[in-house]
Protein backbone atom coordinates (compact mmCIF):
# COMPACT_ATOMS: atom_id res chain seq x y z
CA UNK A 1 0.00 0.00 0.00
CA UNK A 2 2.73 2.42 0.99
CA UNK A 3 4.66 1.57 -2.14
CA UNK A 4 1.62 2.32 -4.26
CA UNK A 5 1.18 5.74 -2.72
CA UNK A 6 4.87 6.42 -3.17
CA UNK A 7 4.60 5.48 -6.80
CA UNK A 8 1.55 7.66 -7.31
CA UNK A 9 3.24 10.68 -5.77
CA UNK A 10 6.34 10.00 -7.78
CA UNK A 11 4.44 9.95 -11.04
CA UNK A 12 2.63 13.15 -10.08
CA UNK A 13 5.97 14.66 -9.16
CA UNK A 14 7.63 13.81 -12.45
CA UNK A 15 4.52 14.78 -14.38
CA UNK A 16 4.50 18.24 -12.89
CA UNK A 17 8.23 18.81 -12.88
CA UNK A 18 8.62 17.64 -16.47
CA UNK A 19 12.02 17.31 -18.04
CA UNK A 20 13.20 20.79 -18.80
CA UNK A 21 16.65 20.43 -20.31
CA UNK A 22 17.14 23.97 -21.53
CA UNK A 23 20.32 25.48 -20.06
CA UNK A 24 20.48 28.64 -17.96
CA UNK A 25 22.89 31.50 -18.32
CA UNK A 26 24.25 33.56 -15.41
CA UNK A 27 24.00 37.31 -15.46
CA UNK A 28 27.78 37.83 -15.37
CA UNK A 29 28.01 35.91 -18.64
CA UNK A 30 25.35 38.16 -20.13
CA UNK A 31 27.38 41.15 -18.97
CA UNK A 32 30.50 39.84 -20.69
CA UNK A 33 28.75 39.60 -24.05
CA UNK A 34 27.18 43.00 -23.52
CA UNK A 35 30.70 44.43 -23.30
CA UNK A 36 31.82 42.43 -26.33
CA UNK A 37 28.95 43.83 -28.43
CA UNK A 38 29.71 47.35 -27.28
CA UNK A 39 33.31 46.93 -28.43
CA UNK A 40 32.23 45.40 -31.74
CA UNK A 41 29.95 48.38 -32.43
CA UNK A 42 33.04 50.57 -32.74
CA UNK A 43 34.70 48.28 -35.26
CA UNK A 44 33.83 48.02 -38.92
CA UNK A 45 33.75 44.24 -39.20
CA UNK A 46 30.06 43.45 -39.82
CA UNK A 47 30.60 39.71 -39.71
CA UNK A 48 32.20 39.98 -36.27
CA UNK A 49 29.39 42.26 -35.13
CA UNK A 50 26.70 39.79 -36.09
CA UNK A 51 28.50 36.91 -34.38
CA UNK A 52 28.78 38.99 -31.19
CA UNK A 53 25.10 39.84 -31.39
CA UNK A 54 24.19 36.18 -31.84
CA UNK A 55 26.16 35.26 -28.70
CA UNK A 56 24.53 38.06 -26.73
CA UNK A 57 21.05 37.03 -27.81
CA UNK A 58 21.85 33.42 -26.89
CA UNK A 59 22.89 34.57 -23.41
CA UNK A 60 19.87 36.87 -23.01
CA UNK A 61 17.14 34.37 -23.86
CA UNK A 62 18.80 31.76 -21.61
CA UNK A 63 19.20 34.21 -18.74
CA UNK A 64 17.58 33.71 -15.35
CA UNK A 65 16.38 37.32 -15.28
CA UNK A 66 13.04 37.94 -17.00
CA UNK A 67 14.11 41.41 -18.15
CA UNK A 68 17.10 39.89 -19.97
CA UNK A 69 14.82 37.42 -21.71
CA UNK A 70 12.53 40.27 -22.81
CA UNK A 71 15.50 42.19 -24.15
CA UNK A 72 16.70 39.12 -26.03
CA UNK A 73 13.26 38.66 -27.56
CA UNK A 74 13.16 42.30 -28.66
CA UNK A 75 16.65 42.02 -30.15
CA UNK A 76 15.83 38.88 -32.12
CA UNK A 77 12.43 40.15 -33.28
CA UNK A 78 14.18 43.27 -34.47
CA UNK A 79 16.91 41.48 -36.40
CA UNK A 80 14.87 38.64 -37.94
CA UNK A 81 13.32 40.62 -40.84
CA UNK A 82 16.74 41.69 -42.11
CA UNK A 83 18.24 38.18 -41.89
CA UNK A 84 18.54 36.50 -45.26
CA UNK A 85 20.96 33.64 -44.60
CA UNK A 86 18.79 30.55 -43.98
CA UNK A 87 21.12 29.11 -41.34
CA UNK A 88 21.21 32.34 -39.32
CA UNK A 89 17.46 32.64 -39.79
CA UNK A 90 16.71 29.28 -38.23
CA UNK A 91 19.18 29.86 -35.40
CA UNK A 92 17.47 33.11 -34.55
CA UNK A 93 14.05 31.48 -34.80
CA UNK A 94 15.19 28.81 -32.36
CA UNK A 95 16.58 31.38 -29.92
CA UNK A 96 13.40 33.44 -30.18
CA UNK A 97 11.42 30.27 -29.41
CA UNK A 98 13.58 29.75 -26.30
CA UNK A 99 12.84 33.36 -25.29
CA UNK A 100 9.09 32.96 -25.71
CA UNK A 101 9.26 29.66 -23.82
CA UNK A 102 11.11 31.22 -20.89
CA UNK A 103 8.66 34.12 -20.78
CA UNK A 104 5.72 31.71 -20.69
CA UNK A 105 4.39 32.44 -24.19
CA UNK A 106 4.06 28.77 -25.09
CA UNK A 107 1.84 29.03 -28.16
CA UNK A 108 4.20 31.45 -29.94
CA UNK A 109 7.16 29.37 -28.88
CA UNK A 110 5.60 26.21 -30.27
CA UNK A 111 4.74 27.91 -33.53
CA UNK A 112 8.38 28.94 -34.05
CA UNK A 113 9.82 25.62 -32.98
CA UNK A 114 7.50 23.87 -35.44
CA UNK A 115 8.90 26.06 -38.20
CA UNK A 116 12.45 25.15 -37.12
CA UNK A 117 11.58 21.47 -37.27
CA UNK A 118 10.06 21.86 -40.74
CA UNK A 119 13.42 23.14 -41.93
CA UNK A 120 15.50 20.65 -39.93
CA UNK A 121 13.46 17.70 -38.61
CA UNK A 122 16.54 16.15 -36.96
CA UNK A 123 17.33 19.20 -34.85
CA UNK A 124 17.72 17.72 -31.35
CA UNK A 125 17.69 20.99 -29.43
CA UNK A 126 14.48 22.05 -31.16
CA UNK A 127 12.91 18.66 -30.43
CA UNK A 128 13.85 19.01 -26.74
CA UNK A 129 12.39 22.51 -26.64
CA UNK A 130 9.19 21.33 -28.27
CA UNK A 131 8.84 18.59 -25.67
CA UNK A 132 9.34 21.08 -22.84
CA UNK A 133 6.72 23.39 -24.34
CA UNK A 134 4.22 20.56 -24.64
CA UNK A 135 4.88 19.46 -21.05
CA UNK A 136 4.08 22.97 -19.89
CA UNK A 137 0.93 23.27 -21.98
CA UNK A 138 -0.27 19.91 -20.67
CA UNK A 139 0.50 20.93 -17.10
CA UNK A 140 -1.24 24.28 -17.43
CA UNK A 141 -4.22 22.46 -18.92
CA UNK A 142 -4.49 20.08 -15.99
CA UNK A 143 -4.16 22.89 -13.47
CA UNK A 144 -6.75 24.89 -15.43
CA UNK A 145 -9.18 21.98 -15.36
CA UNK A 146 -8.50 21.50 -11.65
CA UNK A 147 -9.22 25.12 -10.84
CA UNK A 148 -12.31 25.15 -13.05
CA UNK A 149 -13.65 21.95 -11.47
CA UNK A 150 -13.02 23.33 -8.00
CA UNK A 151 -14.83 26.53 -8.89
CA UNK A 152 -17.77 24.57 -10.31
CA UNK A 153 -17.83 22.47 -7.14
CA UNK A 154 -17.84 25.53 -4.92
CA UNK A 155 -20.61 27.22 -6.92
CA UNK A 156 -22.68 24.04 -6.90
CA UNK A 157 -22.12 23.72 -3.17
CA UNK A 158 -23.18 27.32 -2.64
CA UNK A 159 -26.26 26.84 -4.78
CA UNK A 160 -27.22 23.72 -2.93
CA UNK A 161 -26.79 25.58 0.34
CA UNK A 162 -28.91 28.46 -0.87
CA UNK A 163 -31.60 26.13 -2.15
CA UNK A 164 -31.75 24.06 0.99
CA UNK A 165 -31.95 27.17 3.11
CA UNK A 166 -34.96 28.33 1.06
CA UNK A 167 -36.67 25.10 1.93
CA UNK B 1 -32.10 18.68 9.17
CA UNK B 2 -28.67 17.04 8.73
CA UNK B 3 -29.95 14.97 5.81
CA UNK B 4 -30.81 18.15 3.93
CA UNK B 5 -27.26 19.44 4.15
CA UNK B 6 -25.59 16.13 3.38
CA UNK B 7 -25.19 16.45 -0.43
CA UNK B 8 -23.85 19.93 -0.04
CA UNK B 9 -21.34 18.87 2.59
CA UNK B 10 -20.14 16.06 0.36
CA UNK B 11 -19.75 18.45 -2.55
CA UNK B 12 -17.84 20.91 -0.43
CA UNK B 13 -15.46 18.25 0.87
CA UNK B 14 -14.85 17.09 -2.69
CA UNK B 15 -14.08 20.62 -3.81
CA UNK B 16 -11.69 21.17 -0.96
CA UNK B 17 -9.93 17.88 -1.68
CA UNK B 18 -9.58 18.87 -5.33
CA UNK B 19 -8.27 22.29 -4.44
CA UNK B 20 -5.77 20.62 -2.15
CA UNK B 21 -4.62 18.41 -4.99
CA UNK B 22 -4.24 21.36 -7.34
CA UNK B 23 -2.26 23.37 -4.79
CA UNK B 24 -0.04 20.42 -3.99
CA UNK B 25 0.61 19.90 -7.67
CA UNK B 26 1.54 23.52 -8.14
CA UNK B 27 3.90 23.49 -5.20
CA UNK B 28 5.66 20.36 -6.44
CA UNK B 29 6.13 21.87 -9.88
CA UNK B 30 9.48 23.42 -9.18
CA UNK B 31 11.19 20.41 -7.71
CA UNK B 32 13.72 19.58 -10.39
CA UNK B 33 13.25 15.85 -10.28
CA UNK B 34 11.16 13.37 -8.39
CA UNK B 35 14.07 11.15 -7.46
CA UNK B 36 16.68 11.27 -4.77
CA UNK B 37 20.41 11.11 -5.31
CA UNK B 38 23.61 10.96 -3.28
CA UNK B 39 25.79 13.05 -5.56
CA UNK B 40 25.32 15.52 -8.34
CA UNK B 41 28.18 15.66 -10.82
CA UNK B 42 28.68 18.19 -13.55
CA UNK B 43 30.29 16.72 -16.65
CA UNK B 44 31.37 18.73 -19.68
CA UNK B 45 31.85 17.63 -23.28
CA UNK B 46 34.25 19.55 -25.51
CA UNK B 47 35.97 19.08 -28.87
CA UNK B 48 35.78 20.19 -32.51
CA UNK B 49 32.47 20.52 -34.31
CA UNK B 50 31.27 17.28 -35.85
CA UNK B 51 33.32 14.87 -33.74
CA UNK B 52 30.12 13.47 -32.25
CA UNK B 53 29.72 15.00 -28.78
CA UNK B 54 25.95 15.35 -29.05
CA UNK B 55 25.71 11.91 -30.64
CA UNK B 56 27.62 10.35 -27.74
CA UNK B 57 25.38 12.07 -25.24
CA UNK B 58 22.24 11.01 -27.07
CA UNK B 59 23.54 7.48 -27.35
CA UNK B 60 24.24 7.46 -23.61
CA UNK B 61 21.01 9.09 -22.41
CA UNK B 62 18.46 7.64 -24.81
CA UNK B 63 20.05 4.72 -26.68
CA UNK B 64 19.47 6.28 -30.06
CA UNK B 65 21.66 7.39 -32.94
CA UNK B 66 20.66 9.65 -35.80
CA UNK B 67 21.95 12.46 -37.95
CA UNK B 68 22.28 15.60 -35.85
CA UNK B 69 22.46 19.32 -36.47
CA UNK B 70 25.40 21.21 -34.95
CA UNK B 71 24.73 22.34 -31.39
CA UNK B 72 23.82 25.98 -30.89
CA UNK B 73 25.67 27.37 -27.89
CA UNK B 74 25.27 24.84 -25.12
CA UNK B 75 22.91 21.98 -24.47
CA UNK B 76 22.49 19.72 -21.46
CA UNK B 77 20.95 16.48 -20.37
CA UNK B 78 20.41 14.86 -17.01
CA UNK B 79 20.91 11.17 -16.39
CA UNK B 80 20.43 9.20 -13.19
CA UNK B 81 22.73 6.24 -12.67
CA UNK B 82 23.58 3.92 -9.82
CA UNK B 83 27.23 3.00 -9.50
CA UNK B 84 28.72 1.02 -6.62
CA UNK B 85 25.48 1.45 -4.69
CA UNK B 86 25.60 5.22 -4.97
CA UNK B 87 22.84 7.13 -6.69
CA UNK B 88 24.24 9.74 -8.98
CA UNK B 89 22.62 12.53 -10.86
CA UNK B 90 24.76 13.45 -13.84
CA UNK B 91 24.24 16.86 -15.39
CA UNK B 92 26.05 16.57 -18.71
CA UNK B 93 26.82 19.77 -20.58
CA UNK B 94 27.28 19.43 -24.30
CA UNK B 95 29.04 22.41 -25.85
CA UNK B 96 29.12 23.60 -29.44
CA UNK B 97 32.44 22.94 -31.19
CA UNK B 98 32.02 25.78 -33.68
CA UNK B 99 34.50 28.55 -33.10
CA UNK B 100 31.90 31.32 -33.12
CA UNK B 101 30.42 29.92 -29.90
CA UNK B 102 33.75 29.46 -28.12
CA UNK B 103 33.55 32.46 -25.80
CA UNK B 104 30.07 31.32 -24.85
CA UNK B 105 30.92 27.69 -24.18
CA UNK B 106 34.02 28.61 -22.15
CA UNK B 107 31.80 30.10 -19.46
CA UNK B 108 30.33 26.65 -18.79
CA UNK B 109 33.63 25.03 -17.71
CA UNK B 110 33.43 26.27 -14.14
CA UNK B 111 32.52 23.77 -11.49
CA UNK B 112 32.79 20.72 -13.74
CA UNK B 113 34.07 17.60 -11.97
CA UNK B 114 34.65 15.77 -15.23
CA UNK B 115 35.60 16.90 -18.73
CA UNK B 116 35.21 14.68 -21.77
CA UNK B 117 37.48 15.70 -24.67
CA UNK B 118 36.24 14.15 -27.88
CA UNK B 119 37.99 13.74 -31.23
CA UNK B 120 37.09 11.93 -34.44
CA UNK B 121 39.47 9.06 -35.27
CA UNK B 122 38.82 9.70 -38.99
CA UNK B 123 39.84 13.39 -38.92
CA UNK B 124 43.36 14.19 -37.80
CA UNK B 125 42.82 17.91 -37.20
CA UNK B 126 40.24 17.11 -34.52
CA UNK B 127 43.03 15.24 -32.72
CA UNK B 128 45.74 17.88 -33.11
CA UNK B 129 43.27 20.57 -32.00
CA UNK B 130 43.10 18.84 -28.61
CA UNK B 131 46.50 20.18 -27.65
CA UNK B 132 46.30 23.31 -29.83
CA UNK B 133 42.90 24.46 -28.57
CA UNK B 134 41.01 22.32 -26.10
CA UNK B 135 43.70 21.64 -23.48
CA UNK B 136 44.36 25.38 -23.40
CA UNK B 137 40.67 26.11 -22.94
CA UNK B 138 40.62 23.76 -19.95
CA UNK B 139 43.67 25.47 -18.41
CA UNK B 140 42.02 28.85 -18.82
CA UNK B 141 38.46 28.19 -17.78
CA UNK B 142 38.21 25.09 -15.62
CA UNK B 143 37.89 26.06 -11.95
CA UNK B 144 38.27 22.60 -10.43
CA UNK B 145 41.97 21.84 -9.92
CA UNK B 146 41.39 18.11 -9.55
CA UNK B 147 38.76 17.77 -12.24
CA UNK B 148 39.02 14.44 -14.08
CA UNK B 149 39.68 14.52 -17.82
CA UNK B 150 38.83 11.82 -20.28
CA UNK B 151 40.07 11.55 -23.85
CA UNK B 152 37.57 9.95 -26.20
CA UNK B 153 38.28 8.83 -29.77
CA UNK B 154 34.89 8.54 -31.46
CA UNK B 155 33.60 6.92 -34.69
CA UNK B 156 35.62 3.69 -34.44
CA UNK B 157 32.86 2.05 -36.50
CA UNK B 158 34.47 3.73 -39.52
CA UNK B 159 37.60 1.60 -39.15
CA UNK B 160 38.50 1.90 -42.86
CA UNK B 161 38.62 5.70 -42.64
CA UNK B 162 40.67 5.77 -39.47
CA UNK B 163 43.68 8.10 -39.54
CA UNK B 164 44.47 8.44 -35.82
CA UNK B 165 45.76 5.18 -34.35
CA UNK B 166 44.80 3.90 -30.94
CA UNK B 167 48.44 4.15 -29.87
CA UNK B 168 48.47 7.88 -30.61
CA UNK B 169 45.43 8.30 -28.38
CA UNK B 170 47.03 6.30 -25.58
CA UNK B 171 50.25 8.31 -25.84
CA UNK B 172 48.43 11.62 -25.73
CA UNK B 173 46.43 10.51 -22.69
CA UNK B 174 49.56 9.35 -20.89
CA UNK B 175 51.36 12.60 -21.54
CA UNK B 176 48.37 14.74 -20.61
CA UNK B 177 47.52 12.60 -17.60
CA UNK B 178 43.96 11.67 -18.41
CA UNK B 179 41.76 8.65 -19.01
CA UNK B 180 41.34 7.27 -22.51
CA UNK B 181 38.78 5.25 -24.42
CA UNK B 182 37.80 4.67 -28.03
CA UNK B 183 34.12 4.36 -28.83
CA UNK B 184 31.34 4.74 -31.36
CA UNK B 185 28.16 6.66 -30.78
CA UNK B 186 26.72 4.81 -33.76
CA UNK B 187 27.24 1.21 -32.63
CA UNK B 188 27.20 2.26 -28.92
CA UNK B 189 30.40 0.32 -28.37
CA UNK B 190 32.15 1.63 -25.21
CA UNK B 191 29.70 4.53 -24.80
CA UNK B 192 28.51 3.52 -21.33
CA UNK B 193 32.03 2.52 -20.30
CA UNK B 194 33.23 5.98 -21.20
CA UNK B 195 30.89 7.71 -18.77
CA UNK B 196 31.23 4.97 -16.18
CA UNK B 197 35.03 5.12 -16.03
CA UNK B 198 34.95 8.88 -15.72
CA UNK B 199 32.40 8.81 -12.93
CA UNK B 200 34.24 6.04 -11.05
CA UNK B 201 37.39 8.14 -11.10
CA UNK B 202 35.47 11.17 -9.83
CA UNK B 203 34.02 9.05 -7.01
CA UNK B 204 37.59 7.99 -6.20
CA UNK B 205 38.78 11.57 -5.84
CA UNK B 206 37.99 12.85 -2.33
CA UNK B 207 38.30 16.53 -3.19
CA UNK B 208 35.57 16.15 -5.82
CA UNK B 209 33.11 14.27 -3.67
CA UNK B 210 33.62 15.89 -0.28
CA UNK B 211 30.90 18.00 1.22
CA UNK B 212 31.44 21.69 0.66
CA UNK B 213 33.01 21.26 -2.74
CA UNK B 214 30.83 22.10 -5.72
CA UNK B 215 29.26 18.68 -5.37
CA UNK B 216 25.79 18.83 -3.99
CA UNK B 217 24.53 16.08 -1.77
CA UNK B 218 20.79 16.17 -1.57
CA UNK B 219 17.71 14.19 -0.74
CA UNK B 220 14.35 15.62 -1.58
CA UNK B 221 10.86 15.33 -0.23
CA UNK B 222 10.08 12.14 -2.07
CA UNK B 223 12.98 10.29 -0.46
CA UNK B 224 10.66 7.94 1.45
CA UNK B 225 9.51 6.29 -1.73
CA UNK B 226 10.76 2.76 -2.51
CA UNK B 227 13.91 2.82 -4.61
CA UNK B 228 12.56 0.43 -7.22
CA UNK B 229 9.95 2.88 -8.45
CA UNK B 230 12.38 5.27 -10.06
CA UNK B 231 12.00 4.59 -13.74
CA UNK B 232 14.66 7.05 -14.81
CA UNK B 233 17.42 5.20 -13.01
CA UNK B 234 19.24 2.75 -15.17
CA UNK B 235 20.92 -0.24 -13.64
CA UNK B 236 24.33 1.04 -14.41
CA UNK B 237 26.08 3.71 -16.33
N1 LIG C 1 29.76 6.76 -38.28
C1 LIG C 1 29.63 7.51 -37.18
N2 LIG C 1 29.11 8.76 -37.27
C2 LIG C 1 28.98 9.49 -36.15
C3 LIG C 1 29.38 8.99 -34.88
N3 LIG C 1 29.12 9.93 -33.94
C4 LIG C 1 28.60 10.99 -34.61
N4 LIG C 1 28.51 10.74 -35.93
C5 LIG C 1 27.98 11.67 -36.96
O1 LIG C 1 28.77 12.83 -36.97
C6 LIG C 1 27.98 13.97 -37.18
C7 LIG C 1 28.26 15.04 -36.13
O2 LIG C 1 27.88 14.57 -34.87
P1 LIG C 1 27.46 15.56 -33.68
O3 LIG C 1 27.14 14.70 -32.52
O4 LIG C 1 26.42 16.52 -34.13
O5 LIG C 1 28.82 16.35 -33.45
P2 LIG C 1 29.13 17.45 -32.33
O6 LIG C 1 30.47 17.15 -31.81
O7 LIG C 1 28.03 17.50 -31.35
O8 LIG C 1 29.16 18.79 -33.18
P3 LIG C 1 28.89 20.30 -32.66
O9 LIG C 1 27.60 20.31 -31.95
O10 LIG C 1 28.88 21.17 -33.87
O11 LIG C 1 30.05 20.64 -31.77
C8 LIG C 1 26.53 13.53 -37.14
O12 LIG C 1 26.00 13.53 -38.44
C9 LIG C 1 26.59 12.14 -36.59
O13 LIG C 1 25.60 11.32 -37.18
C10 LIG C 1 29.92 7.65 -34.82
O14 LIG C 1 30.27 7.10 -33.76
N5 LIG C 1 30.01 6.96 -36.00
MG1 LIG D 1 26.74 18.96 -30.79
Amino acid sequence: MDAKIGKLFDSIGTFFSGTDNIPWCDSDIVLGFEREVAQAENGSDDEHKSVCLLRLSWALVHSKRPEDVQRGIAMLEGSLPSTSDPLQMREKMYLLAVGYYRSGDYSRSRHLVDRCLEIAPDWRQAITLKKSIEDHIKKDGVIGIGIAATAVGLVAGGLAAALSRKK
Amino acid sequence: MISVFLPQIILLTKSIAFLGFVLRSISSMDSSSGSEFDYLFKLLMIGDSGVGKSSLLLSFTSDTFEELSPTIGVDFKVKHVTIEGKKLKLAIWDTAGQERFRTLTSSYYRGAQGIIMVYDVTRRETFTNLSDIWAKEIDLYSTNQDCIKMLVGNKVDKENDRVVTKKEGIDFAREYGCLFIECSAKTRVNVEQCFEELVLKILDTPSLTSEGSTTVKRNNIFSQKPPASDASTSGCC
